[in-house]
């Protein structure tokens, strides 16, 4: 993979992988990823004659990471990629999200209509669906809740050689790699700050505002295997969608659908980028005569 | 044109574990350092890879507790002791994970990755990490000067302070004139294995039957190291072609549950190598004028009591203390290293003898005296004391553990 940029946008250091020449296309990793989530996508989605953009969100990877909780708001990591494409001189790219990434997304589709293309969302549903969860769901991510309590959660997961936090993410995603980016300085806390910030408890009890229809075309991708994010997540989705909804399930995936099913995502998202039509055209500045 | 030569605070030879940590710690103090490693990139050299809890703790004072974790650590919790000598109903597991407050049971781990990021964090609190550095010449004296080759060409350095840190193979040590008592009891051989699915992950297990002492220490996620102990009569066995096949075949053992399955149906996940275990203790202080060394080259117990990298923390911990305390960094400011050195490495090297004596001896009549020691273990706790040896530090252990007379009596053929 080619060498990283940096650019500094909204009070923070992003870095983040371009290549390619063509439409533009965001990919935005969830937890804990970076950049490097998208490894097999880049490639394949450069050959199909795509620009690709793969930030490593605040807090991940090589950017910045703000260690106090109210740096990593949804709306502000959305301003962040907002930022980026502006610095980057795109106009309206295709976003491509998984995990957190596929939330931030969400919230940038139907804050930003007409500066989106296609949306396509992995493994995570539209936030409204989430609002609501199933007790099941809740049970699926109890981790988010354990991740709450400020320096306690970092020390209970760091002891005993991070012991338990290689018990929850098991064999899965980059499982042998994520604790190289974990241990670096802060790095731990800022990736936890995304939780904070977004699925305390007393944030589920901020009055919920009607949530604006997403226009563009979406794809939702959900793998069969996710034990974290139930379908019901991705598969009632649609109903917040006003543009053409398409829903995919990948039978041999689990949560980490780029890693898990690199040809069958790559197929999925080439064949759907750019083919459809928002729901609602954006107004045309009328020709006087 | 000659250039000046660099002249940093400190010149590091060996980027090990103990070399590599103390790079870390003495970057992050504010010191400039060099880190000379040998080989061009790190991988698998069958090295010892389990950190004791008092390990652990000095990893944590070095700032290095994170490599061990991210470098692929796992921490061990049972201790299982599978052996010829005791009969199934007689096996237990030891919980190690209660030894020392706030710390868990041991860290196994595939030492090379570590030492990688170690010297990755060294590098970025500020270190200098020169990899590939070939015939590395030292000269002892109140300015000691550092030679090396590398691929570009031969270079110079002259360091405030030299660290030998060159593990059994003491480079430095030779070129500064400390030399060794060396003794061997047997001979050794360690290799990685995958695919160890039905093996318990929280368990790590030793014992002898035939001719093999063997040692299992998972590291999760299906991996484990496998080491063989084995006299000195089999050092052939396992080299050559179908040494690999011989070292797993070892393992089929009837002491192991489900006759070793597990193991022997495991795959090679890296190279064999045996060596002869040797022990290795200095016959002067390991510091002169301007050069301490540190690690497996200041001495070394034998490699049965699994203490190496222990010992390898708590030497970086303590001289990088000295070092950063004052810049008084004449001999003499060693003494208290020394000291403590010299008494926790005659401390090991006392435990080791007994466990290689009583684990690493094989025939009819080793088998009974295992068997007497363990009965005169279980009616008297206190004879356990030398298993402590491997959890808590050397200084920790009560003293009576290190007298000729508790050998004696352990060993002594009428109970």
């Amino acid at each position: 993979m080619t060498e990283k940029k940096f650019v500094r946008v909204n009070d923070v250091e992003l870095a983040y992988v371009d290549e390619g020449e063509g439409d533009a296309v965001i990919l935005l990793h969830g937890f804990p990823d970076s950049s490097y989530l998208w490894r097999h996508q880049i490639p394949a989605l450069v050959e199909g004659g795509f620009r690709v953009i793969a930030p490593d969100l605040r807090g991940f990877g090589d950017s910045g990471k703000p260690q106090e909780a109210e740096a990593y708001g949804m709306q502000t990591i959305v301003n962040d990629v907002v930022a980026l494409t502006m610095k980057l001189g795109v106009k309206r790219p295709h976003l491509v999200g998984h995990d957190w990434g596929a939330a931030i997304a969400w919230m940038y589709a139907f804050l930003m209509p007409r500066r989106i293309d296609h949306l396509a969302v992995l493994s995570v549903g539209h936030p409204g669906v989430f609002a609501n969860p199933s007790l099941e769901q809740r049970a699926a991510s109890w981790y988010m809740l354990f991740y709450q309590f400020p320096g306690v959660s970092e020390e209970l997961l760091r002891r005993n050689g991070w012991r338990l936090f290689k018990e929850i993410m098991g064999r899965d995603g980059d499982y042998d790699r994520y604790l190289r980016d974990l241990a670096r300085p802060g790095a731990l806390t800022a990736g936890l700050n995304w939780y904070r910030a977004n699925r305390s408890p007393a944030a589920e009890l901020r009055p919920a505002r009607p949530f604006p229809p997403v226009l563009a075309p979406t794809l939702g991708i959900w793998g069969a295997g996710d034990k974290a994010l139930l379908e019901e997540g991705m598969a009632a989705s649609g109903k917040f969608v006003k543009g053409p909804w398409r829903y995919e399930r990948v039978e041999d995936a689990g949560h980490w659908l780029p890693l898990d099913a690199p040809d069958e995502v790559n197929k999925l998202l080439l064949g759907f980028l750019g083919t459809e039509r928002p729901a609602h055209e954006e107004r045309r500045p009328r020709r006087r005569l | 044109m000659t250039r000046r030569p660099e002249q940093p605070d400190v010149v590091i030879v060996g980027g090990g574990i103990s070399g590599a940590s103390a790079a870390c710690r003495l970057a992050a103090g504010g010191l400039s350092v060099v880190l000379l490693e040998k080989q061009d990139a790190y991988r698998d050299l069958v090295r010892g890879e389990w950190l004791a809890p008092w390990g652990i703790r000095e990893a944590q004072r070095l700032g290095v507790y994170d490599c061990f974790s991210a470098g692929g650590g796992w921490e061990i919790r049972e201790w299982m002791t599978w052996d010829e000598a005791v009969t199934e109903d007689e096996v237990e597991a030891v919980d190690m994970t209660r030894f020392i407050p706030g710390i868990g049971g041991p860290l196994s781990f595939p030492h090379h990755s570590v030492c990688e990021l170690m010297a990755e964090q060294a590098v970025a609190s500020g270190a200098r990490l020169v990899m590939d550095a070939a015939k590395i010449g030292v000269t002892a004296g109140p300015r000691p000067v550092v030679t090396y080759r590398t691929p570009e060409g031969a270079h110079e350095l002259r360091p405030r302070i030299v660290l030998g840190a060159t593990g059994r193979g003491n480079t430095v040590g030779r070129q500064i004139g400390v030399t060794m008592r060396n003794s061997m009891h047997h001979w050794g051989g360690g290799m990685m294995v995958e695919g160890l699915d039905s093996w318990p992950a929280d368990v790590q297990a030793m014992g002898t039957e035939g001719d093999v002492m063997f040692m299992v220490f998972p590291q999760g996620y299906g991996r484990a190291r496998l080491y063989l102990n084995f006299p000195t009569v089999n050092k052939h066995r396992y080299r050559g072609p179908g040494g690999v096949e011989r070292f797993l075949a070892a393992f089929e053992l009837d002491c192991l549950p489900d006759r070793g399955k597990a193991v022997t149906e495991a795959v090679p996940a890296g190279p064999l190598s045996v060596w002869p275990s040797v022990s290795s203790v200095p016959e002067g202080p390991p510091v002169v004028e301007g050069v301490v060394l540190i690690g497996d080259e200041a001495g070394n117990a034998d490699t049965v009591l699994g203490t190496g990298l222990s010992c390898a923390m708590r030497d970086s911990r303590t001289v990088c203390d000295i070092l950063l305390a004052s810049g008084d960094w004449s001999p003499g400011a060693f003494t208290p290293y020394v000291e403590e050195r010299n008494l926790r490495l005659e401390r090991l090297d006392f435990g080791a003898s007994i466990i290689s004596r009583l684990h690493v001896e094989f025939g009819p009549a080793a088998v009974e005296r295992r068997r007497r020691v363990r009965r005169l273990m279980a009616k008297n706790f206190a004879a356990q004391v030398t298993g402590l040896l491997n959890m808590v530090a050397p200084e920790d252990v009560p003293e009576f553990g290190f007298s000729e007379f508790f050998a004696e009596r352990l060993f002594r053929e009428t109970a």
